[in-house]
């Protein structure tokens, strides 16, 4: 099995809606299909950021609780 | 014809720095720190611009704070680092050429159990390195040098200012807003910690500005409240002005930097070739592009600014933050100048659409009204 690439956006400690915006523009900047690891705080980021990722058309893969944090891996739409 | 040469006062909006801030209104770009999608689109727009002037200075996005602007970044890189380090220190070191905004900052902070040295320039407005070296004591915590002065346009060694201070782990401010854009700006080549930076010089907007804090520096802030910036700037954020700050930085070039130098030597070539007894204040190079200081001999610089007004001409006497006073320039003091000839200055500063026709009038008109008020003298 292939192992795809990913980036790392860590946004720990990052306010809504600064994370989604933090993490649209990064996804920009990327080429479609790539994938994206985004680090989020429980609360309020992990139910944001995903419906504003979603929103603009990108794919969320999965979301992990590791301790305190989450991680969301991304596909660019 | 009406001819603005203050534009180190403020300058006029770029037509496509409107246009950049009026599309906020076309993307319903809303309260930036709402969670809903406005927001997240205000967001965006905001994070797009910390982006983009992070990268002008060579910083990492999130080491800029936006504020409404230049005094305000100053009061916080000062207020702020003198009040989160004072564990380490109570000692501030700054200039006799500051800006207002540091320079009232400083004799407040004074008044707060803090020592300020204030540090003296030569004949041209340089602080010399040196002189910052020997003024560092034990108790120092934070050293502001500006990068370019407001009224005479010397630009200072930073370079060698900011190497000194970090390797005496001092932070090192630096008040750009008159060179942002006009004279190369890099946080970490220069070793800066605190950089002040504002968008109306730059034909942007006013009420916005921003300071570049080092990741490491601890700051308290100056306003409480939703915690925006990292809280350390709390407030709703100001997304069209953001917006312009950024079209204006966009739009800032070199091409510009290369005109003003050009036309600036021109007119004090031809002022002084022409005039009798014009002396220019401030350095002729490791000057700001856009900055012509003179000072006619037995002329008031206030009387020649209002003659000049009545012609269609805008320049000021002194700064234009003084311009209200009738205290002489505590920069042209601090230059050694005595308070008479102080007086007798006036700035005229450029702008990237100054052309050479109205330079040639602005000189020709000089020319009139200085011969007249020596002869009415």
């Amino acid at each position: 099995m292939q192992i795809e690439s990913k980036e790392v956006l860590n946004l720990e400690g990052v306010a809504c809606p600064q994370n989604s915006a933090m993490a649209l523009l990064r996804l920009e900047s990327m080429k479609v299909g790539a994938l994206l690891e985004i680090v989020v705080d429980e609360g309020e980021p992990i139910k944001n950021v995903p419906l504003s990722l979603e929103a603009e058309g990108h794919e969320i893969i999965t979301k992990m609780k590791v301790d305190k944090i989450w991680k969301i891996l991304v596909r660019k739409s | 014809m009406e001819i603005y040469l203050d534009n180190a006062a403020t300058s006029m909006i770029d037509p496509r720095v409107s246009e950049a801030m009026l599309s906020c209104q076309d993307m319903k770009a809303m309260n930036a720190s709402s969670a809903h999608r406005l927001g997240v689109v205000a967001a965006k727009a905001i994070e797009k611009t910390r982006a983009k002037i992070a990268r002008e200075i060579n910083a990492e996005p999130h080491e800029l704070i936006f504020t409404s602007g230049g005094t305000e970044s100053n009061n916080l890189a000062l207020k702020g680092t003198a009040f989160a380090n004072k564990g380490r220190g109570n000692h501030i070191i700054v200039s006799q050429i500051e800006h207002m905004s540091v320079m009232a900052t400083a004799q407040w902070l004074e008044t707060q159990g803090f020592q300020v040295t204030y540090l003296p320039v030569d004949r041209e407005g340089f602080v010399s390195p040196k002189e910052v070296e020997k003024a560092i004591k034990r108790e120092t915590i934070l050293v502001s040098i500006t990068h370019a002065n407001n009224e005479v346009g010397t630009i200072e060694p930073i370079d060698e200012i900011g190497a000194i201070c970090r390797s005496k782990n001092i932070f090192f401010h630096s008040d750009a807003c008159q060179s942002f854009t006009k004279t190369k700006i890099n946080v970490k080549g220069q070793n800066l910690d605190l950089v002040s930076l504002n968008a109306h010089k730059i034909h942007g907007p006013k009420g916005v500005g921003a300071l570049y804090v080092r990741r490491s520096v601890k700051m308290e802030p100056l306003l409480h409240g939703g915690g925006q910036e990292g809280g350390v700037r709390s407030g709703t954020y100001n997304v069209e002005g953001i917006v312009g700050f950024g079209k204006a930085v966009e739009i800032a070039g070199e091409v510009y930097i290369k005109k003003m130098t050009e036309l600036r030597d021109y007119f004090i070539q031809k002022i002084q070739s022409g005039i009798e007894k014009a002396d220019l204040n401030g350095p002729r190079v490791k000057r700001l592009c856009n900055n012509i200081s003179l000072r006619f001999r037995s002329v008031n610089g206030q009387s020649l600014t209002r003659e000049l007004s009545e012609k269609g001409i805008y320049v000021s006497a002194g700064s234009a933050c003084l311009s209200t006073k009738v205290t002489p320039s505590h920069v042209l003091l601090a230059m050694g100048l005595e308070p008479e000839r102080a007086q007798e200055a006036i700035r005229i500063s450029l702008s990237r659409w100054t052309t050479l026709e109205e330079m040639d009038l602005v000189a020709q008109s000089l020319s009139e009204i200085v011969r007249r008020s020596r002869k009415v003298g």
